[in-house]
């Protein structure tokens, strides 16, 4: 609980709600991946309707606020009796956002895998499922890394929203510790500035994978 | 299971919500275009300063969640005693963070056009903004239109945090029929759609701006070429 009326005096409490930040930010890219990964592939699928379900997911999510987004999974899933813990609805909503911008991420490096690679591989008699997995997706997931860590650093800021449903993350900390010591402007200074050198070491991690993958794009 | 009446009772509210958010987001668009230039114009400077001092601008915007931004804004003034009723400040907040996103875009059309494009200019005696404003920016506008259509955007969807700050926008006519009705998931999920339409709309409306200014500028070329001039400068496309 909140201590004195100086923020850094509460600064234990911040690190705690940072931690819960990143746990949370860390954990949606891991399974906004994977969904942004199937999603990107069933995206070029043969089959019309699961193309119609994925266009549908990559239009609405990026086209709707993340606040409203997060207010709709944590009603719905307890209306359809899934009654999981707040951090969790607050990951998977984070997860399913970043899913649709990661899966645009996706379809646009399995574009810029050269034809060549596929026809070699249809030459060699390789199994299409093989294909996939041996060769087109783990290259277009090396050609992602870069813009997957901006987006790491989105769902850092992004998390912000899992306070209004309660996740006691870095904003919600600072507005328990605020309606304790009164003292608003001093706490959300602290607290912007814990989010600023999170965003801004990862993205000078983002920019340094960028110049090391460029090195090595397909020649 | 999904109560339409809750819908019946809260679309005038919702209706009222749309025109805020536009009406917010439009606001803040034009003063991100405007502020943004300016501040764009000092991310390129061969001054020092400028380049700091913008640069000092965009940074935080860029790497706190704008819900902090909101809170330290609103608050922080009110603490400093400067009380602003909360759409004003939430006008204010989106302004400015739309100012630092723009700011990046435009940073980013200038620095798309070949440098030599800007010396040549200066070499021949025309003024530095003179030359900005009549070389470098027309021909970023190809650039810039798509990076506009995402700003904007943008800006629809994080304008949905003003309403923590009760600024009467479209998330929070949400908040109040869920108040009145105990109808969440009608509610979220018609301001959802209504979200969803708006982007949409924005998107649809700087494609065809972006049609109409490639079949004028078609036009252009083509006038030119049958007076017998040719373009020397690089075409838009």
């Amino acid at each position: 609980m909140p201590r004195g009326d100086d923020p850094l005096t509460n600064l234990p409490e911040l690190l705690e709600g940072a931690k819960v930040t990143v746990a949370a930010s860390f954990f949606a890219i891991l399974l906004g991946t994977m969904i942004g990964t199937a999603a990107g592939v069933a995206e070029k699928s043969r089959l019309r309707p699961i193309r119609v379900l994925v266009s549908v997911y990559v239009s609405f999510f990026p086209g709707t606020p993340l606040f409203v987004q997060i207010l709709v999974i944590y009603f719905l899933l307890p209306a359809i009796g899934l009654d999981i813990p707040r951090f969790t609805t607050g990951v998977l909503a984070l997860a399913l956002n970043s899913g649709a911008y990661i899966s645009q991420m996706i379809s646009g490096a399995i574009t810029a895998i050269p034809d060549g690679q596929l026809q070699a591989a249809r030459a060699l008699a390789m199994p299409r499922r093989k294909i996939w997995r041996r060769i087109i997706v783990p290259q277009a997931f090396r050609l992602i890394l870069p813009p997957l860590t901006v987006e790491f650093s989105s769902l850092v800021k992004n998390s912000a929203f899992l306070s209004v449903i309660g996740v006691v993350e870095l904003t919600r900390t600072g507005q328990q510790i605020i309606s304790v010591s009164f003292q608003p402007t001093q706490t959300w200074v602290v607290v912007a500035m814990m989010y600023f050198v999170m965003c801004f070491v990862i993205g000078l991690m983002a920019r340094r994978m960028e110049r090391a993958t460029s090195a090595q794009a397909f020649r | 299971m999904f109560d339409f009446s809750a819908i019946e009772f809260g679309w005038p509210f919702f209706l009222r919500g749309v025109i805020a958010t536009a009406l917010f987001c439009i606001i803040a668009t034009v003063v991100g275009l405007i502020l943004g230039t300016i501040v764009a114009l000092g991310r390129v400077s061969k001054r020092r300063l400028m380049r700091g001092l913008s640069l000092a601008f965009v940074e935080p915007f860029r790497n706190t969640p704008f819900l902090v931004q909101a809170f330290l804004i609103y608050f922080g003034l009110a603490q400093m005693g400067l009380s602003l009723s909360a759409t004003l400040a939430g006008v204010i907040i989106l302004s400015l963070f739309s100012a630092a996103m723009f700011a990046e875009g435009i940073r980013g059309g200038i620095l798309s056009v070949p440098k030599g494009q800007l010396e040549a200019a200066r070499a021949v005696g025309i003024p530095y903004l003179t030359a900005m404003r009549r070389i470098v920016f027309p021909q970023t506008i190809s650039y810039m239109i798509p990076v506009i259509t995402n700003l904007t955007i943008g800006l629809i969807k994080e304008s949905a945090a003003l309403s923590v700050i009760s600024v009467p926008e479209l998330t929070m006519a949400g908040q109040i029929v869920v108040g009145e009705t105990f109808r969440p998931i009608e509610a979220y999920v018609s301001i959802a759609i209504l979200y969803w339409l708006l982007t949409a709309g924005v998107v649809r409306a700087f494609l065809a701006i972006q049609r109409y200014l490639s079949h004028r500028q078609a036009a252009a070329v083509k006038a030119l070429s049958a007076s017998g001039l040719s373009l020397a400068t690089p075409q838009l496309k």
